[in-house]
């Protein structure tokens, strides 16, 4: 039978009384006991018993806060917390500075924490041998405590190694449940449309259904596939609204695909070129860079609440006229779009203020018309890069937004912040239009999928969620970091999901299949930037340890054992490989690396503030 | 930025002690020096705040002392104004699901640029910032007096230069002196009679900041920056927010230097 009921969202959990779970002054005894009889199993459902004690402690210490059973709780505490696994020490330094029920309420966090189940993974065999244990009468409070506090996932097949637990565990809400995964996934990209292309001298046969010219498809990837059978994995192409097409995206997009063909073709044996740009002066005030698509424009958040635009290209920033310039112009002339334009004040860079805290995120949009930058003062402001004002203020997050993005065809943009909520919003609504909550702690990185449809967060509970945007539903929760996720990446084809924590490492996700396929390990410090080429054979990160690192993005993927098992358990044996798939590492001079973007011809751009110790 | 070198424990008050004693505990190994005093700057304000609401509760209930409860009163009391936090699970999973219920509004097209009703928009500010050179004002309709002006700042794209491997976009155009800090600027109103040169700002600019005649061609829009960020002292603001700011080492007017420091780094 099933262990414990569902983890509903309970409203009254969090005001419910306590349920006298046991004696407190018995609690050392329960988990010395249950610590006992871990330690004393066999060794094959030792390791995945103790996962156990961690969930357990803090539970159990919560519960003697939260009942203000001070002293029962810090003795508790003493004892015990030197036996975690060490990836846990940021929470246990937390925990042990709540020492009373007041501290607690200030704390989302820990509240969330104590009113969820947190999720283990467990064989079969190991949990009868558990339960049998905990029924034993002697042992009724703690398995009363147990089913309190955690939901055991159970799967049928062998007990998991260490190393495979290790593998995934770490956030603070335990594993995903397997079903949390299965749920399926249009991970697929939309087609592209068709365009006119005008014929050039050397493509004299025109085009094929696509629109495309026949000669310029040398990458084998699907970008548009060439096919006129809908992708299963693809979203229907109407499944969300999505804005048409106007004339000047279209015309975006020949240039784009003019850039594609001049695009040069990575792989191990062809590197990327870096061009890093460097924030001088910026006394560790940058704290957010994006860059456009075509890699034109640069822009920087900065903790003196400034965004600042520069023109990569030699091609200078102009605003709009007033008002009064703009009723003297010509409007019939034909280039009635530059002379709109104020030469006087063109310069390589313009400064946006409006903000009134530093700007944690920014996103231009996929048509250059407009920025996003999100901000400690918890709003998200759309600027003009027309006349380089700000148009809209988004109020909703009441606190810090840490990161924001516009979605790759532009209309909708995702926020995420320190109400550990994600909210999706569209230009022209002054309210968010969905609203993506489960994370335990702050939502650190949102990100869309190239197809629009799903949005991913990365979070300081050291899970990343990934939603469906159309009706808000989480479909995967990936756990396996140990610190908080700074960074995400999706690869160009959909299909898979890199991210970047604290701890160091690149975590590589299939999101069909909702598993972890890869590790990447080898930076010293948080990865704060990950991007993938344009057609997904390298994957960039970047570091607070000043380097930059290329992975081997198609190795990484390749033979993968997804087979029925793997899919039904989620376990999949991680190979060792990161020093084979690293490719290349990059130094700077004491500048943490916090943008990475690969320009459509596969030339690298990183920017970052240079640091001096 | 440097690490917390620790002053040795017979030159700190007890009280630095136990603050650095309490960075400690909570895992903070790296700051400047000057947190400690900012963080007992803070403890301070707050206990003090904490005490008085205290008195004021006390006094009110007529007892003759202060005591816990109404100590509890006032963190309670106080809690609620300054450190708010985020709503809790319950509620954001509740407005989540009606909010995601909605299905998608549709997208009109040819709509021109999409943005919400006037009303929630900036678009239609009444304040204009003004620019530094002496143009003839004009008001775009919409602007009231009076004219919000505070110490001037001369925003201009000296710094931070990107490291750009194209030579124009290096600094060697613009080296147009430094910038005045843009934040910690204090908010004043004046009434728009005289147009104060740059220079001539109500911040007390380090000494090493040099009056360079601006060449007006290389900026670009010289703004005056009405900020609302506070920062606590002229000092802080110039060290540490300030992102335009050029190394005060550089209080020689020797422009050439700027292309050396760029190769030193």
């Amino acid at each position: 039978g099933s262990v414990a009921v569902e983890d509903q969202p309970d409203v009254s959990a969090v005001l419910s009384a306590y349920n006298q779970q046991g004696d407190p002054t018995m609690y050392e005894e329960y988990y010395s006991g249950l610590k006992h009889f871990i330690e004393c199993s066999l060794d094959c459902h030792r390791a995945e018993l103790s996962q156990l004690f961690y969930p357990l402690f803090v539970h159990m210490y919560l519960e003697l806060v939260y009942n203000q059973h001070e002293n029962e709780a810090k003795s508790f505490f003493e004892k015990f917390h030197g036996d975690q696994e060490c990836y846990y020490q940021d929470d246990l330094r937390v925990l042990s500075s709540l020492t009373k029920k007041e501290h607690m309420k200030g704390n989302e966090t820990m509240l969330d924490f104590r009113t969820s189940k947190f999720v283990l993974r467990i064989s079969r065999d190991s949990y009868q041998l558990l339960k049998r244990h905990l029924q034993e009468k002697q042992n009724n409070q703690i398995w009363n405590i147990v089913q309190e506090h955690l939901y055991i996932d159970i799967f049928d097949g062998m007990p998991r190694s260490k190393q495979q637990i290790d593998a995934m565990v770490g956030s603070l809400a335990g594993e995903a449940k397997r079903e949390a995964n299965k749920s399926k996934v249009f991970f697929g990209l939309l087609k592209e449309p068709e365009i006119e292309v005008p014929l050039d001298d050397e493509d004299e046969e025109g085009e094929n259904e696509e629109g495309k010219p026949k000669k310029k498809k040398p990458k084998k990837d699907s970008i548009g596939s060439k096919s006129k059978k809908q992708d299963p994995n693809a979203p229907p192409q109407n499944r969300i609204p999505l804005p048409e097409l106007k004339d000047s995206d279209k015309l975006d997009k020949i240039m784009n695909m003019k850039e594609t063909t001049k695009r040069v073709r990575l792989g191990p044996d062809c590197l990327p070129s870096i061009c890093f740009y460097t924030f001088l002066n910026a006394y560790q005030g940058l704290t957010a860079v994006d860059v456009t698509d075509d890699s034109s424009l640069i822009a920087g958040g900065f903790a003196d609440s400034t965004v600042r635009v520069w023109s990569v290209t030699p091609k200078k920033l102009r605003s709009v006229k007033q008002a009064s310039d703009l009723s003297l112009i010509d409007k019939e002339s034909d280039d009635v779009l530059e002379r709109i334009m104020d030469e006087k004040t063109a310069s390589e860079l313009k400064i946006l203020y409006g903000h009134s805290g530093p700007v944690y995120g920014a996103s231009f949009s996929p048509d250059r018309n407009y920025l996003l930058s999100s901000s400690e003062d918890g709003t998200v402001r759309l600027w003009s890069l027309q006349t380089f004002t700000c148009l809209v203020g988004y109020k909703g997050h009441n606190y810090p937004v840490w990161d924001t993005q516009f979605s790759p065809y532009g209309y909708y943009f995702v926020s995420g912040g320190h109400d550990r909520v994600a909210r999706l919003w569209a230009t022209d609504h002054y309210q968010p239009l969905r609203i993506f909550a489960g994370h335990l702690a702050d939502v650190n990185c949102t990100r869309f999928h190239p197809n629009s449809n799903y949005v991913a967060t990365g979070s300081a509970d050291r899970t990343v969620r990934l939603w469906d945007v159309l009706n808000g539903n989480c479909v995967r929760i990936f756990t396996g970091h140990k610190g908080p996720i700074h960074s995400l990446t999706f690869s160009p084809n959909g299909r898979f999901l890199a991210t970047g924590a604290t701890d160091g490492r690149v975590l590589l996700w299939d999101i069909g299949h909702g598993l972890m396929v890869g590790e990447l390990k080898g930076h010293t410090d948080t990865v704060c930037s990950l991007r993938f080429s344009r057609d997904g054979e390298i994957l960039a990160s970047g570091s607070m340890d000043n380097t930059v690192r290329l992975w081997d993005a198609v190795k990484a993927f390749e033979d993968l054992e997804t087979d029925d098992f793997t899919t039904a358990t989620g376990h999949i044996n991680l190979p060792e490989n990161s020093q084979e798939l690293l490719l290349g590492t990059y130094m700077t001079k004491s500048t943490p690396v916090v943008h990475l973007h690969f320009t459509r011809r596969n030339l690298v751009l990183a920017a970052g503030a240079y640091s001096p110790q | 930025m440097e690490s917390g070198k620790m002053a040795s424990p017979k030159s700190m008050p007890k009280d630095a002690q136990m603050m650095a004693q309490i960075l400690k505990d909570m895992g903070i190994t790296e700051y400047e020096p000057r947190v400690i005093n900012q963080m007992l700057e803070f403890a301070f304000r707050y206990v003090t705040t904490i005490l008085d609401d205290a008195k004021i509760y006390s006094s009110h209930a007529k007892k003759a002392t202060v005591d816990a409860d109404d100590v509890r009163l006032a963190i309670q009391c106080r809690a609620d104004q300054s450190f708010t936090s985020p709503p809790p699970r319950d509620f954001l999973l509740d407005i989540a699901r009606q909010r995601n219920q909605t299905p998608l509004p549709l997208i009109k097209p040819y709509s021109g640029p999409r943005l919400p009703p006037d009303r929630y928009c900036l678009t239609a500010p009444n304040y204009r910032l003004k620019s530094l050179q002496k143009k003839a004002s004009t008001s775009a309709g919409r602007i009231t007096v009076p004219r919000l002006s505070v110490g001037s700042v001369t925003s201009r794209p000296s710094t931070p230069t990107l490291g750009t491997p194209t030579p124009q976009t290096m600094s060697v155009s613009t080296k147009v002196g430094t910038p005045m800090s843009l934040t910690g600027q204090r908010f004043t109103v004046q009434m728009p009679a005289s147009q104060s040169p740059a220079v001539k700002a109500s911040i007390p600019a380090t000494s090493a900041v040099q009056n360079v005649l601006i060449n007006p061609s290389l900026i670009g829009s010289k703004n005056i920056l009405i900020t609302t960020n506070m920062v606590s002292s002229q000092n802080t603001a110039n060290e540490s927010s300030n992102a335009l700011k050029r190394k005060r080492e550089d209080d020689d007017d020797d422009d050439d230097d700027d292309d050396d420091d760029y190769d030193n780094l």
